[in-house]
């Protein structure tokens, strides 16, 4: 039973130690074709992973769940791994050594979120948290040649740590007011001790900080702008994607698995964090001119609307997230692999420097533009369904408790906001004149990777039923109402 | 597969596939497109065969729920098939097919010929969406498609300005009746709470009389867009910008006829209603008339032929308010194969002189091109109304129908027939006889190839017989009231009236050097009127520029100062300001980030546990 709940990370580490190992003794002459080829295999462990089955009991005493909830989140992982290491493959050039090294690292980061999707217990949340943040302090800093890159490594190491700190400190707390670090007995001890002391509030509270830091939100959201400007592209585009859905997958774990029962003390929280977040993400954004950094303010403010579902605590809240972060890892990916393809041969992150993207290289420009759109709202993309998911669930929460109406209407300013900065973006792609005319070459994978992107944001905006049901099917672990 | 789903898909799957993928391969375009088309008339011809022998409703596919909201809406994409909607289908796929295999004779060598069988197939997914559709619902959204489809079609030469400007102004009519139509649907749902063709007939009684003379209305307004009536016909003519086959296959035989067979369809709404008949019933009569005597001053080829089918569909219209669905029907399909004949036929004889229109620069040129001349011909008598031929018949059946119910639009209708014959009548003798006018067209005038010539003659022939034995009137509805026996003189006058007008038309016209001017002197004052069509392009652009955009002028300094400047520019100043405020929290310090934080799980755990 415990091999068979972890083979999919086991996949994953053969892997990442065989790229290791060949490298070292048989250095692979095309960097990129390892890449690719890398991506091509986490593809079909992503569709391995179709074989297994939910499991309703626990393994490894209660540390770790193979549920629905978890299967979810790990194909979401693959998906998004297998993508970056696409990407990772066309960025390969600009790194000057230990490309191999490189993608072993995101195949590591990638087994830790695997073990997130799965963690029932704080130890081994608290041990692939550090799996998947150290692989990332790394990762960050890559371009050692680069003082951005370094500087974005730092920044992230510095504040990961005090996190880290904050998490395990918080962790200490918690099992020292109820004698457990295992969700399912913790809610058990809640739910028949009644109300926490204040000792354990606060040790919840630490640990809600090391999470909030994951995911960007305010007010731990102070390093994302500067990491994703300043990270190698692809390690960006995992940031984005990977470590904030797996960010996502353990707050939704440990609030509506572990600690439920005092959902009094946490919802009202996270209904102001949520609040705060849309906010500041959003009209962050609109002053900046680097699309990454853009990206970055923009990923604040992503946290904002997936925090409204989870603030909500309700089922349609629940399955609204997992169906965004599907949706988002797409829309995402899609606007990541454009910037590489086109930084590729620009050399220029600006907004300014895609101006007539969509005349130098067509297919680039309809993919951030989707892209853009997608993360906007608009539809019929995926990203308006998904915000549709999770307003519908403030509102329900509203019928409730009146003051999420104003969560709603802060969300609601939020998208109008968000508007105007995702379409000058697009003002540059299909408005604006660029100097240089030349042609920007897209090469085959990106173009495979860029059309799974654009078919899945206009997919799953047409047709959202398979995800949704995926979506609702996974968030009914939590047996939520 | 329900044969009726391929029948309405394959044309929009062709659109498709030229579209996408088969674009630069010309002659496979159009044979997928002719491919498609062909498929639908053959599966018709089977739906018809097989009405014959049970029920025809058993043969409808069951319908795909689109929407539901609540209890409130239910809308449906179904399929209707009767009488009706077969004998329509059977125009549409028929003369379709004719038209498609005519194009790739007529296109030939166009840059956009692959393009211009995409948007047939298109055009023709949306008629038939059309002419099946169950439901209001269903029909508004193919009546628009049908409009997006006719618009593409009349700028299809979108490099020609007139052409571009006349497909504009076909659409932007065509949504005038089009919004009728829509309010008319809307009040329709708030009385019933459906918009199913079947459900509704039970429920149309208990509907105020009133209310439901506005309905219907209303939704004639979408018929008087479609069918081109007093006062929205303006578009028609100047749709001739389009090519030959567009002319032919929308402007004559189905799109403008979509009007009438609606009119037919929503029957049950219009018959209760004694003030909305009276409406239709002279708003088709006054276009009857009015655009006869427009065309009798007309020179270009295909204009005269555009007046005449709005004058036909004048006389359609009228036979609705007169109560005569079955009528209106027989003038629909015998008119769809004479006037795409005719329109055909003015192509090749177009094509033969290398693309000229101007009836004033042909002449004599029955002998160049003999299958054009013969086919047109006998065109020219069916429409005219002369026996044996179809649209004496399908005319006559309308003319008395006016006899018993309203002795005015009878004469009306008289009168119409009477130019009818007179103005084509011109037409033939000034383009097919007397001398050549441009030697130099004449010279190098030719043929059309076979694949043009075998429509014309396919048309011909349905043309002729479509009228005999009273066949098309029984089909539509199986009891039809057997019209009393009409005094024999009656009879007798209304074979004379296209007698007399050709004679008339002869005197005139048929001598080597035919020209205007005895009628110009004849008519005076009369003839500039007609000749400018009654001055209603200039009077609309009259309105538009003084009502119209007074009202613009007003809502765009409202917009600019009002809403822009105070409204917008206010809220974008506020948040662009609290944007650039936020950026001075960003320093890239890292000290100050980590204080941040710590302040950051201060605050919380201040508010949280000590609160």
């Amino acid at each position: 039973m415990s091999i068979y709940a972890i083979q999919l990370e086991i996949l994953l580490v053969i892997l990442g130690i065989s790229t290791l190992l060949t490298d070292a003794f048989k250095p692979a002459g095309d960097k990129r074709r390892l890449g690719l080829t890398l991506g091509v295999l986490v593809g079909v462990v992503f569709c391995f992973s179709f074989l297994l089955k939910a499991q309703t009991d626990t393994a490894f005493h209660g540390l770790y769940r193979l549920d629905a909830f978890a299967l979810y989140f790990k194909r979401l992982f693959l998906v998004a791994t297998a993508l970056v290491l696409v990407m990772s493959a066309e960025f390969a050039k600009r790194i000057e050594s230990g490309v191999a090294e490189f993608y072993a690292l995101v195949l590591f980061a990638a087994t830790g979120m695997l073990l997130i999707a799965s963690v029932n217990d704080f130890v081994l949340l608290f041990v692939a948290l550090e799996l998947v943040t150290i692989t990332f302090y790394i990762l960050a800093s890559y371009l050692r040649r680069q003082v951005t890159s370094l500087e974005a490594g730092t920044k992230y190491l510095i504040l990961g740590a005090l996190s880290s700190g904050f998490t395990v400190y918080g962790i200490a707390y918690v099992f020292g007011t109820t004698g457990t670090t295992n969700f399912d007995s913790l809610a058990a001890a809640l739910r028949t001790g009644g109300i926490p002391n204040g000792a354990f509030t606060f040790g919840m509270l630490l640990v809600l900080t090391g999470l909030g830091f994951k995911i960007a939100s305010v007010p731990f959201q102070i390093w994302a702008p500067d990491v994703y400007q300043g990270a190698p592209t692809p390690v960006t585009a995992f940031l984005a994607v990977g470590s904030k859905a797996a960010g996502f997958a353990l707050l939704l774990r440990v609030l509506l698995a572990g600690l439920l029962p005092v959902q009094g003390v946490w919802a009202l929280l996270l209904l102001v964090l949520a609040g705060a977040t849309l906010a500041y993400g959003n009209l962050g954004a609109l002053p900046q001119r680097n699309l990454k950094r853009l990206l970055g303010y923009s990923s604040i403010g992503h946290a904002g609307y997936m925090l409204m579902g989870i603030a909500a605590v309700n089922a349609l809240g629940a399955g609204a997230v997992l169906f965004y972060l599907g949706q988002y890892a797409f829309t995402n990916l899609c606007a990541f692999l454009a910037i590489v393809a086109v930084t590729n041969a620009t050399g220029t992150e600006e907004i300014d420097g895609f101006a007539g993207l969509g005349k130098r290289a067509p297919i680039l420009g309809l993919a951030l533009f989707l892209a853009m759109a997608s993360l906007a709202g608009v539809p019929p993309l995926s990203g308006f369904f998904g915000k549709f998911q999770l307003f519908a669930a403030v509102v329900e929460a509203a019928q409730t408790d009146s003051r999420y109406y104003w969560l709603a209407a802060v969300g609601a300013a939020a998208v109008v906001v968000s508007l105007y900065f995702y379409f000058n973006v697009a003002r540059a792609i299909y408005l604006q004149e660029a100097e240089d005319n030349s042609a920007i070459p897209v090469t085959a994978p990106v173009r495979v990777a860029l059309w799974i992107c654009m078919a899945a944001m206009i997919g799953f905006g047409i047709f959202q039923r398979p995800l949704v049901e995926m979506a609702v099917t996974a968030a009914s672990v939590f047996g939520l109402k | 597969m329900n044969p009726v789903w391929i029948i309405l898909f394959a044309p929009l799957i062709s659109a498709a596939v030229i579209t996408l993928l088969t674009r630069k391969a010309q002659m496979l375009s159009a044979l997928i497109s002719c491919a498609a088309i062909i498929t639908g008339f053959v599966l018709t011809l089977q739906l018809y065969s097989a009405m014959g022998h049970g029920e025809a409703h058993s043969l409808a596919p069951a319908p795909l729920t689109w929407l539901v909201i609540g209890d409130l809406v239910k809308i449906e994409i179904g399929a209707t098939i009767d009488h009706l909607s077969v004998l329509m289908l059977l125009v549409v796929t028929g003369v379709g097919s004719a038209i498609h295999i005519y194009s790739l004779g007529y296109m030939k060598g166009d840059p956009g010929f692959s393009r211009f069988f995409a948007c047939l197939s298109l055009f023709t997914f949306s008629m038939l969406g059309i002419v099946l559709s169950n439901n209001f619902i269903q029909i508004f959204i193919f009546w628009e498609l049908v409009g997006v489809s006719s618009y593409l079609l009349i700028g299809f030469w979108f490099e020609k300005h007139s052409a571009a400007e006349a497909g504009k102004k076909a659409f932007l009519t065509n949504r005038i009746g089009d919004f009728g139509m829509m309010l008319g649907i809307l009040l329709l749902w708030t009385q019933t709470g459906t918009f199913c063709f079947a459900e509704l007939p039970a429920k149309i009684a208990a509907i105020p009389a009133g209310t439901l003379s506005l309905i219907a209305a209303l939704i004639f307004c979408g018929a008087v867009g479609k069918s081109a009536q007093f006062p929205l016909h303006v578009w028609l003519p100047d749709a001739m910008e389009g090519p030959t086959p567009v002319s032919a296959l929308i402007h004559a035989a189905t799109m403008v006829a979509a009007g009438v067979y609606m009119l037919c369809r929503v029957a049950f709404l219009i018959l209760p209603s004694e003030t909305a008949l009276h409406l239709i019933a002279w708003i088709g009569g006054v276009t009857a008339l009015m655009a006869a005597t427009i065309a009798i001053a007309q020179n270009d080829i295909k204009r005269i032929l555009a007046y005449s089918t709005l004058s036909q569909l004048g006389y359609m219209v009228m036979a609705v308010g007169l109560t005569g669905i079955t009528p209106a029907m027989f003038h629909l399909t015998t008119h769809a194969f004479f006037k795409a004949l005719l329109f055909l036929g003015a192509g090749s004889v177009i094509h033969a002189l290398h693309h000229e229109q101007d009836i004033w620069k042909m002449g004599g040129l029955w002998k160049k091109t003999p299958v054009t001349f013969w086919t047109f011909l006998i065109g020219t008598l069916a429409l005219a109304g002369v026996p044996p031929l179809s649209g004496f018949y399908s005319k006559d059946a309308i003319l008395l129908l006016a006899f018993e119910h309203n002795k005015l639009l009878f004469v009306i209708g008289v009168l119409t027939a009477l130019l009818t014959a007179y103005y084509m009548g011109r037409e033939v003798f000034v383009v097919f006889f007397g001398k050549p006018r441009d030697h130099h067209a004449y010279d190098h005038a030719h043929e059309s190839p076979a694949v043009m010539t075998l429509p014309l003659v396919f048309l011909c022939v349905l043309s002729v017989i479509a009228g005999w034995g009273d066949k098309i009137p029984h089909f539509i509805s199986e009891h039809m009231a057997e019209h009393g026996e009409h005094p024999a003189l009656l009879t007798a006058g209304l074979i004379a009236v296209p007698v007399i007008g050709f004679l008339v038309a002869a005197s005139i016209y048929l001598r080597p050097n035919p020209s205007d001017e005895p009628v110009k002197k004849a008519l005076g004052k009369l003839w500039t009127l007609v000749e400018n069509k009654y001055y209603f392009d200039e009077l609309y652009a009259l309105i538009i520029k003084y009502v119209q955009g007074t009202i613009a002028t007003l809502c765009e300094l409202f917009d600019r100062f009002i809403l822009q400047k105070v409204g917008i520019g206010g809220l974008a100043g506020t948040t662009s300001l609290a944007g650039k405020t936020l950026r001075y929290l960003q320093t890239g310090n890292i000290q100050s980030y980590a204080f941040l934080f710590g302040l950051g799980v201060t605050v919380i755990i201040y508010y949280v546990v000590v609160r």
